[in-house]
């Protein structure tokens, strides 16, 4: 905590509640105590919660002027002292006292005010709006709850300029945040700004101007506070609740524009118990660790200082820092481009008669590298285009891209850069006109002709990755920006450095082993059609579908927290060798409907997983050759085992768990956890043929580590074998280990 | 003659209790089994299955000439209809705001507050208010219902994973209870349940329609789904221990073995009596699956399930 800050705001709250004290005194001589109180805004709407503020902290109904004795004697007996010269402690838990003790003085004072008929207030004719009325708090609370306005900014002070006050609020506003006007800044109001320059405010608009002193912010802790009661269901009283639900749940802030005083401080510091931090626009102390507030509690941000063309871009800089300050997520409601998107236009594709220009394919130049960096690294939505565009290629050309993402996000994490990157493609592919292709330093894109002629440009492929990563993966994405290169040299030199990278994170993804985590995830998407099938998803092993990695499912975990992919943390070991865990049954049994109790990662035969309708593989013993066959989904020859590959299907699908039989993706096959119980690669006996073609080099090189480098060739398919009889003398005569391992049942 | 003993699951969880209604206007409380439908040897089944009456807010251009004869002049007149509705029997009025839908009136919030005002103040039981069914729609109507009958715990409906969060809101500011709709699918019902919580709503507060087909039109997926999500309740998960709403009527009046009045084979016999059978029959079997609301469409339904929901509940049943 900052001592300057301390000390000042806790001036500050001596000033007000002094001045509550005065103001109560002389209007129960002036008045009695008998004169009711109400709030209530410019139209006369009012509200039934009282002085919302303190009804929130202490439950203490004001409903006459004789009523404020007791919340002025509460906020008494929270001030502090002011700090003296050489007491050097941390001061935060005063501080906090100081601002509550502010905010009741505030409200007794507008309270009165109110008695008097001196609110809402009215200067050189203007209204100002008040207290928000409960009627309004209703709809905008909705709308809190809802998502589509996460919360308010009071906006405390005046800008710079006329201009720049305008900027501020329609960046505000452009972010869905309410705007709460109060205060002033050497006796220039932030209302007077927007009103000279002709800005309408007013409920319509969201913008509500509460009057031209820093005693009016305390409208916005009532609006909080009834916002808590009537979406928190929280009593009055219940103080801690309802901070907790805003702190968590309304996504306000204080931007102060402007030198500061005592009393703006002791009013932050009131905010700041709401968890509502405050941004300066001038240079103040930082507080920069968390706690009360989820992120910092002050965060400085002088103005001229801020990095900027203008002071137009000075102004969304600082609106886009309190965002970030307050952890809001933004949705953009249309990804906006000059032609249609969605999926529709998923599976388009884009023929050579109607091509305008391609990226990548046979012979080009392209790729997609997307990269994590810090929080200040990363302009939200600044997309670039080095190179030429569209006008400057010629009809059809091939032309050299790199698309260049950066992101960067508070729960963001390095691992989660393959998972975003792979969006690309399915983000691209949605937009009419383009189609794309692979991934990685293989991308390869088409634009068509309509495309082009409807405006679309390269910048465009900007604008489709920044909105859908933010409506998709807000979870996770704080601020993406994008850089498109054309030219040749410059996209050969990254894609160098690019491949550099791809070649670290296979290495990465490949090195991570099952022993490495305490935490497996799991898979219930397939539950609609098998309920009581669970996929466990360990590092080193996918989901049967081959579509889910362990990291898939941590990142789509982060994402969406009650969805189908969920932790599943180990627990005390049962057995080492057979890959059973506690934590995995009891999560297993539980998911499964209690219908499977055991649960192994490493074994086919004893309790292995089960198995749903969508595997790539299946695998099943053939007892006579002491081994396993795999047929694949797209082989639909007969097998050694008597059934086709649907056939099998039909026997274990549906959830089962089948000892001896198996659903799996096709990579498993290549994974050092693949069956070790059972003795891996080398029980394999009979493989369909296209997946062996397909991954004949990784299958090599797993056979080299197992020891058995020409196991491959030992290895039957339907085109040697579809029954045991004529499975069992070509193992013989290639001699096959399987023959002499120890038995499998 | 050996004595059969009959084996007893002893279960841990219990449906939660979601009371409709009360604060001067007659309550009903559904949920708070603590075994499967009408087991009343294994556990107990403290609340009887209720039935509502479908009410629409404008006059119905599609429906069954069976329906019309049946309800007559009151078509036209909500507050009417929802009144003789209670005289039939309903526990509960369901009034569906249709004439919001954009291809059928697309009328706003104030045709809906008037509406919902004027039903609330021709009968004393308890509410569940539909919008039309397209998002957008739903929640301009459904919040200006839920102002409207603030105080008197009406259900709002429905309530998808797109929109929860408005509906959620709505029912946690006014003190209603809102129904979670999900396609047929027991953990996207689970998790809607958790969306809502997460949003605040108490668990006392929200009612599952797993979403049914008609006999014939896919019930058995249903059933399936409802009994699971309900061996789940009474497992233990209080995320799927909510009661559970289903209806019967609109999906069993949408098929030609209940809407025709003519134009039949001979073979299926009496036009009515097959219609009523229909909405009968999936109606029962989705009590049987551990249905808690039931929203029917004729009057002679309701007879014809009370009747049933007697004997079922009658201890010695
Ligand atoms: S098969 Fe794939 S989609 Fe299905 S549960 Fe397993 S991982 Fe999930
Ligand atoms: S249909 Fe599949 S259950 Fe059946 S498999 Fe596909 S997603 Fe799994």
């Amino acid at each position: 905590m900052s001592r300057f800050i301390a000390t000042s705001a806790i001036r500050g709250a001596q000033g007000v509640v002094k001045q509550a004290e005065d103001m109560l005194k002389d209007a129960l001589e002036k008045l009695g105590p008998d004169v009711p109180i109400a709030l209530v805004d410019k139209e006369g709407v009012g509200t039934t919660y009282y002085l919302p503020v303190i009804y929130g902290y202490s439950g203490h109904k004001v409903e006459k002027l004789g009523d404020m004795t007791t919340p002025l004697e509460h906020a008494k007996s929270l001030l502090p002292p002011v700090p003296s010269e050489n007491l050097w402690l941390p001061y935060l838990g005063e501080t906090m006292d100081a601002g509550v003790a502010t905010l009741f003085a505030e409200e007794i004072i507008e309270g009165i005010r109110f008695a008097k008929g001196e609110q809402p207030e009215v200067r050189n004719g203007y209204k100002f709006n008040g207290p928000i009325s409960d009627v309004q708090t209703r709809s905008w609370g909705i709308q809190m709850v809802d998502g589509s306005m996460p919360g308010f900014a009071a906006v405390i002070g005046a800008a710079k300029s006329n201009e720049v006050a305008v900027k501020i609020v329609r960046e505000l506003q452009s972010k869905g945040q309410l705007v709460f006007l109060s205060s002033t800044s050497n006796g220039r109001s932030i209302v007077d700004q927007l009103l000279e320059e002709g800005v309408e405010l007013g409920y319509q608009t969201f913008t509500v101007p509460f009057g031209t002193d820093t005693i009016s912010v305390v409208y916005a802790a009532g609006y909080a506070t009834r916002a808590a009661f009537s979406f928190g269901n929280i009593a009055p009283g219940n103080w801690r609740e309802i901070l907790l639900y805003n702190k968590f749940r309304c996504f306000a802030f204080a931007l102060c524009l402007g030198p500061m005083d005592d009393l703006k401080w002791a009013t932050g510091a009131g905010a700041i118990t709401y968890g509502f931090p405050a941004i300066c626009d001038t240079v103040v102390p930082h507080i920069l660790p968390t706690g009360i507030t989820k992120y910092e509690h002050v965060v400085s941000m002088p103005f001229d200082d801020i990095p900027g063309r203008d002071d137009m871009e000075r102004a969304e800089r600082l609106v886009q820092r309190c965002i970030e300050v307050r952890g809001i997520k933004i949705k953009i409601p249309k990804v906006d481009i000059p032609v249609a998107f969605g999926p529709a236009f998923e599976g388009e594709v884009v023929r050579r008669e109607n091509l305008r220009a391609e990226a990548g394919g046979k012979g080009g130049t392209c790729f997609e590298w997307l990269t994590m960096k810090d929080m200040d690294e990363v302009e939200d939505g600044k997309i670039t285009v080095v190179g030429p565009e569209f006008d400057s290629f010629e009809e059809g050309a091939k032309v050299p891209l790199g698309i260049v993402v950066d992101v960067t996000g508070r729960k963001m994490q390095k691992d989660f850069e393959p998972v975003l990157e792979r969006q690309i493609h399915h983000f691209m592919n949605g937009a009419e006109g383009v189609q794309h292709i692979a991934q990685r330093d293989i991308a390869w894109l088409r634009f068509s002709k309509s495309a082009v002629d409807k405006g679309f440009s390269l910048r465009h492929l900007g604008v489709i990755l920044h909105t859908n990563f933010h409506n998709d993966f807000g979870a996770i994405v704080d601020k993406v920006q994008i850089t498109l290169y054309t030219e040749l040299d410059k996209v050969e030199e990254l894609r160098k450095q690019a491949r550099v990278v791809y070649r670290e994170r296979d290495a990465r993804i490949a090195g991570m082993t099952d022993e490495a985590v305490d935490t497996y995830y799991s898979c219930t998407l397939c539950q609609s059609f098998a309920p009581n099938h669970v996929c466990v998803i360990n590092p080193e092993r996918t989901g049967l579908c081959g579509a889910y990695s362990w990291l898939d499912c941590r990142a789509a975990f982060e994402i969406s927290p009650t969805g189908p992919n969920q932790p599943v943390p180990k627990g005390k070991c049962i057995d080492p060798v057979l890959g059973e865990w506690e934590g995995v049954n009891s999560f297993v049994y539980e998911h499964s409907n209690r219908n499977i109790e055991r649960f192994t990662i490493y074994s086919l035969m004893d309790s292995p997983m089960t198995t749903c309708g969508c595997c790539e593989c299946v695998m099943a013993i053939i007892p006579e050759a002491n081994g396993v066959m795999i047929v694949n989904r797209d082989d639909y020859s007969m097998t050694p085992c008597g059934m086709t590959f649907t056939t099998l299907m039909g026997t274990v699908g549906g959830g089962l768990q089948t000892p001896g039989m198996m659903g799996h993706a096709k990579l498993f096959i290549t994974s050092k956890k693949f069956i070790p119980v059972e003795g891996g690669i080398k029980r394999v006996v009979w493989l369909s043929k296209n997946v062996k073609e397909e991954f004949a080099e990784e299958l090599k090189e797993v056979c080299e580590r197992e020891g058995v480098p020409d196991l491959m060739d030992k290895i039957a398919d339907g085109t040697v074998a579809t029954t045991v009889e004529e499975l069992l003398p070509f193992l013989e005569e290639k001699g096959h280990p399987a023959l002499t391992m120890e038995p499998i049942i | 003659m050996a004595a059969v003993e009959v084996p007893i699951e002893k279960w841990t969880g219990k449906v939660h209790e979601v009371t409709l209604g009360g604060n001067g206007r007659k309550s009903v409380v559904v949920g708070g089994e603590s075994t499967l439908p009408f087991l009343h040897f294994e556990g107990s089944l403290p609340r009887r299955p209720v039935i509502a009456i479908e009410v629409r807010d404008s006059e119905p251009k599609d429906w069954s000439p069976h329906l019309v004869d049946a309800w007559g002049d009151v078509l036209a007149d909500p507050a009417a209809w929802a009144k003789k509705a209670m005289e039939y029997g309903a526990d509960i009025i369901a009034l569906s705001l249709r004439s919001a839908h954009p291809e059928e009136g697309n009328t706003g919030a104030d045709e809906a507050r008037k509406n919902v005002d004027k039903v609330l103040s021709a009968v004393d039981i308890p509410l569940i208010i539909y919008g039309p069914g397209v998002a957008e729609k739903d929640n301009e109507v459904l919040v200006a219902a839920s102002d409207v009958a603030k105080g008197q715990r009406v259900a709002l409906g429905n309530c998808e994973e797109k929109n929860h969060r408005t509906i959620a809101a709505t029912c946690i500011a006014d003190g209603h209870v809102a129904i979670g709709k999900t396609p047929i699918e027991i953990n996207l019902a689970k998790q809607l349940n958790i969306l809502l919580c997460d949003v605040g709503l108490s668990r006392d507060s929200i009612l599952m329609d797993p979403t049914t087909g008609a006999l014939g039109y896919g019930l058995e997926y249903t059933y399936s789904v409802m009994e699971r999500l309900r061996l789940a309740a009474l497992g233990g998960d209080a995320m799927t221990a909510m009661p559970m709403i289903c209806t019967a009527g609109e999906e069993s009046w949408r098929q030609k073995e209940a809407k025709f009045a003519e134009g039949m084979p001979e073979a299926w016999g009496d036009h009515l009596e097959r219609a009523l059978t229909w909405e009968e029959i999936t109606a029962f079997s989705l009590f049987a699956a551990g249905a808690d609301i039931m929203v029917v469409r004729h009057p002679g339904t309701v007879e014809r399930m009370k009747a049933v929901i007697d004997r079922l509940m009658s201890e010695s049943a």
